[in-house]
């Protein structure tokens, strides 16, 4: 069946065997080395971060339906609204970076897509890849212990002062900020363990025939993703080590009481978190350029700029930190200095866009449920990115600094891109995953909600923010009440647009229909594998060709897919690797 | 192609058939431990001067200097694929980067910190 | 490039697909250097992870070069200088490791292996000692630092007759023992790291585990005590001789 070359024979009586059913027991998937079922489990376990950390955005945006302070006497789980609410920003952020958005692409998608696009057969470091799944595992299981003790009020990024040791906060917020130090400490060293795996499979298992100009734009974007996740994120391994150790006995480093220098926490903190948002975005672009020329039917427009422009926002990401600190007492000249290199990042960016929009152009576009995602992203993208430049400009960021318009700005790009891209890839890759087809009216209706809900959310925040709404108050003036109303509104309906994808992607897995090899006519290696993929990955060597020459493929049913023409097989040579 | 180049390559060497890999020869071993200890004596020698501001030069030079001849022979990468070479230097750089930029503005705003503690030694003013 | 390598092996007599090769590589060379690469990438990671403290040593010497002069003083660079010679014997023995396990040379395997162990030993109990004696004294990090006058290192007072403990801490002593323990905490408990990998090889070449092209643990490790090796490098100077 792989590659069409023959028929499937209609064997009725005996289930096929594939990475799922090949072996049954729970202990096998405990300690599995296939990346499949690690991209599996990682898949289920990002998922159940999204929910939590949505769960906490919800709660937020219910405090914020009411501006003026809550009666003192209303507690909510032992603390005031306030205090409470402070508690659910903080781990809305911290869950949805640390455990949803830097894994959710790689680790999920990218672990399950990248052996297959290269026609291996696995990572090329498969017990590194166990092990990285199961420091994911901690980390989760290290902020669910924070959750229990009493939760975080200091803001995801944990700065000092406040934070470390201050002497008015209870018992309960210092156990959990060690916790909290800890989980993160680890999550970091599961995201380099990816991100190596990955270079080196990009690397070593390259099949011969195929260049690094041959891949995927997908695995482009995951070897920049990689690059930034082996580099970046120790810096805020040894940061957050010593902030744990400053915490714990006031060595002095951090905490100006002491004698340290707060300010040079932050600079630590941005030197890995500003390229970690690169981390985030980089494998969504990724995910966008398979979107855009599978669902147009047409060869991706401007590849190596598309390529090449994921290495740019890599590298450039790395020298630009500094605009996170324009008000944070870094000196003028350096904040000068980061706000001009700050602009270099809209060039690579805009080239990508540009790209997929001339993708599109005179495309035969298909709006399948993943194509919407595609669509939101490139507009979404556009006003995130667009407003990112008013922010990175020094004068207008002393005034929009810490307001909902920067809130609007990042949420535009990490949810209106990432989120989106990710959902966009789950729909891409779930008959491939699982080997059942979704429900198409609902996996659009859904994505229609995710995309009203979001802009009715986020929308309304870059107004308030222009004028004076800062972020973190539980609080605000009467003038803000509209605002933040139709924001909260805007926040149900995104959250069930997801509860809705959650819904008929569980149901499709029980009685969801079979998936065809290729149901979208895609042409990149993983597509001509079965669905779901033998233990294996290919049963019949893979066809080398170009991962968007789609005229490759011609539909021949909507039960058997997209097939390979037969005078395709016949012309190419078959990859002698992988069997 | 190359690897396979490389494999024969070694041949001309001592090891035995199929070995992958450069085998380095003792002797090379030993002359880079007699370079390196020769570099530490200097460097205990050099701190006996005191030369002001250029003493950390000194320092971070020579131990830069070790540090290539430890990459370069010990850690063979002399012999060795150039991506490798490439990820020590990247993050070398990276590292000096990273060093430099933080450094260059923490000096920048050191005025501001003096100043606050001034102030808050000041007497206070009625 | 892996087809000319497979077809380079069969010209010699040794097996097409030997029991070590994972089942997703194709030849011996690409396990290897995957390997490897995987290990650079780490030591990559490494360096920037060290970048932190080194930064912050930048940033605190930059901004209070007196009291660094001072303080380094409290350091003992002849027992810094013992270290500094111990590790690069050790990388010495790192480095022959390789070179045995490459020429099948068990019993030299064995021994160099032994031997990078015993001098990280050595390192360790020395620096037992500086600990200890930093600690007794009271020369430890942030508001902690507490000198008696007493306790002032000979050459410091020697050379500043009038300097005392209080002035020290005035100036800010305490940063600089924060920026040293980390340091060499730090680093410390990579040499541990690196022991313990060191009797897990040494357990691997009592079983006869390597050969000439299933080393790759070997080669691994020595990478991984280079660079332990080359951070030390730089922090001898750094800490004991300039400070």
């Amino acid at each position: 069946m792989a590659g069409g070359v023959v028929e499937k024979p209609a064997a009725h009586d005996k289930p096929r065997k594939h990475y799922l059913n090949h072996v049954k027991t729970f202990g096998s998937w405990l300690v599995t080395l296939d990346h499949k079922r690690i991209a599996m489990m990682y898949l289920c376990a990002v998922s159940f971060a999204l929910l939590l950390g949505g769960v906490f955005a919800l709660a937020l945006r219910t405090v914020l339906w009411n501006g003026t302070p809550a009666d003192p006497e209303t507690s909510i789980l032992g603390a005031t609204m306030e205090q409470f609410y402070n508690k659910m920003f903080t781990l809305h952020g911290a869950v949805m970076v640390f455990l949803f958005i830097i894994p959710g692409i790689p680790a999920a998608l990218g672990n399950f897509i990248l052996p297959m696009q290269l026609g291996a057969k696995d990572l090329a470091l498969p017990r590194i890849n166990l092990l990285s799944w199961y420091l994911y595992v901690m980390g989760l299981v290290l902020f669910v212990c924070v959750l229990v003790l009493g939760g975080l009020d200091t803001g995801w990024t944990l700065y000092p002062p406040y934070s470390m040791g201050g002497g008015s906060q209870s018992q309960h917020v210092w156990h959990s900020l060690v916790l909290a130090y800890m989980a993160v400490f680890i999550l970091g060293f599961s995201s380099i363990l990816t991100g190596l795996n990955f270079i080196v499979t990009m690397h070593k298992l390259r099949p011969p025939g195929m260049g690094m100009y041959d891949m995927p734009l997908f695995l482009w974007a995951l070897y920049a993703t990689s690059l930034i996740q082996v580099l970046a994120t120790p810096v805020v391994g040894i940061t957050l080590g010593l902030s744990l150790i400053e915490h714990m006995f006031h060595v002095g480093i951090f905490l100006p009481q002491y004698g340290g220098d707060p300010v040079m926490y932050q600079h630590f903190f941005w030197f890995y978190s500003h390229p970690a948002v690169y981390i985030m975005i980089l494998p969504a672009m990724g995910v966008q350029s398979e979107i855009m020329g599978t669902f147009s039917r047409k060869h991706i427009f401007g590849y190596k700029a598309i390529a090449w422009s994921s290495i740019a926002i890599a590298a450039i990401g790395f020298i630009v930190w500094g605009h996170h600190m324009f008000v944070s007492g870094q000196s003028p000249t350096a904040g000068i200095i980061f706000s001009f290199l700050t602009y270099l990042v809209a060039i690579p960016s805009a080239i990508k866009v540009f790209n997929w929009v001339a993708t599109m152009y005179k495309g035969s576009i298909d709006l399948k449920t993943p194509m919407i995602y595609g669509l939101n992203f490139i507009y979404l993208f556009g006003i995130g990115g667009l407003t990112g430049l008013f922010l990175a400009s020094i004068s207008n960021n002393v005034h929009l600094h810490d307001t909902y318009f920067v809130i609007a700005h990042f949420h535009m790009v990490m949810v209106g891109s990432t989120v989106n891209a990710f959902l966009g890839g789950v729909h891409l890759w779930w008959p491939k995953m699982t080997g059942r087809m979704y429900n198409e009216t609902l996996g659009r209706i859904g994505a229609i909600l995710v995309f009203v809900g979001f802009n009715l959310a986020f929308m309304p925040q870059f107004v308030s923010g222009t004028r004076g709404m800062p972020r973190r108050y539980a609080n605000y003036l009467e003038e803000f009440t509209t605002f933040h109303q139709a924001s909260t509104v805007g926040a149900y309906i995104l959250g069930a647009g997801i509860g809705l994808q959650v819904l008929y992607l569980l149901y499709s897995l029980f009685k969801g229909k079979k998936a065809p090899d290729n149901p979208w006519g895609a042409a990149s290696l993983e597509w001509q594998s079965e669905s779901p993929p033998d233990f294996h990955n290919f049963t019949k060597p893979p066809i080398m060709m170009g991962a968007y020459d789609y005229e490759n493929w011609e539909y021949e049913s909507e039960e058997a897919g997209w097939k390979l023409k037969p005078e395709v097989i016949e012309t190419r040579k078959t990859l002698s690797k992988v069997h | 192609m190359t690897e396979a180049a490389h494999a024969h390559h070694d041949h001309h060497h001592e090891g035995l058939p199929g070995t992958i890999g450069h085998v380095t020869p003792l002797k090379t071993l030993f002359k880079v431990l007699t370079a390196l200890l020769v570099l530490t004596v200097i460097t205990v020698a050099v701190a006996q001067f005191d030369f002001g501001r250029l003493n950390v030069v000194g320092a971070v030079g020579i131990a830069c200097v070790k540090a290539s001849i430890v990459s370069l022979w010990f850690m063979h990468l002399r012999y060795d694929k150039r991506f490798n070479f490439f990820i020590l230097v990247g993050s070398f750089a990276l590292v000096a980067w990273m060093i430099g930029y933080i450094l260059f503005d923490t000096v920048l705003y050191q005025h501001n910190i003096q100043e606050y503690k001034r102030d808050q030694q000041a007497p206070a003013k009625p | 490039m892996s087809t000319g390598v497979a077809d380079h092996e069969t010209k010699h007599d040794l097996p097409a697909r030997p029991p070590e090769l994972a089942m997703h590589f194709d030849n011996m060379h690409q396990q290897f250097h995957s390997g490897k690469l995987g290990m650079w990438l780490f030591l990559g990671q490494e360096l920037l992870f060290f970048c932190g403290l080194f930064t912050a040593y930048a940033v605190y010497r930059g901004n209070h070069q007196e009291m660094f002069h001072y303080v380094h003083y409290f350091l003992d660079w002849k027992l810094g200088a013992v270290n500094t010679v111990v590790l690069l014997v050790s990388s010495l023995t790192a480095a022959w490791s390789v070179r045995a396990a490459m020429l099948e040379q068990r019993k030299v395997l064995i021994f160099t292996l032994l031997a990078t162990f015993i001098c990280a030993g050595i390192f360790m109990v020395v620096k037992y000692f500086e600990y200890t004696h930093k600690l007794h004294i009271g020369a430890v990090w942030g508001g902690g630092f507490n000198v008696a006058d007493a306790d002032l290192p000979a050459e410091l007072v020697a050379k500043y007759p009038d300097m005392t403990g209080a002035k020290l801490k005035e100036m800010g002593a305490g940063s600089f023992f924060a920026i040293y323990f980390c340091m060499t905490g730090l680093h410390g408990l990579h040499v541990l790291v690196g022991m313990g990998l060191y009797i897990w090889l040494l357990v691997r070449a009592l079983k006869g585990d390597f050969n000439r092209r299933w080393y790759g643990a070997v080669d691994n490790v020595a990478l991984y005590w280079h660079i332990v090796d080359i951070i030390w490098i730089f922090l001898f100077p750094m800490l004991y001789l300039i400070g």
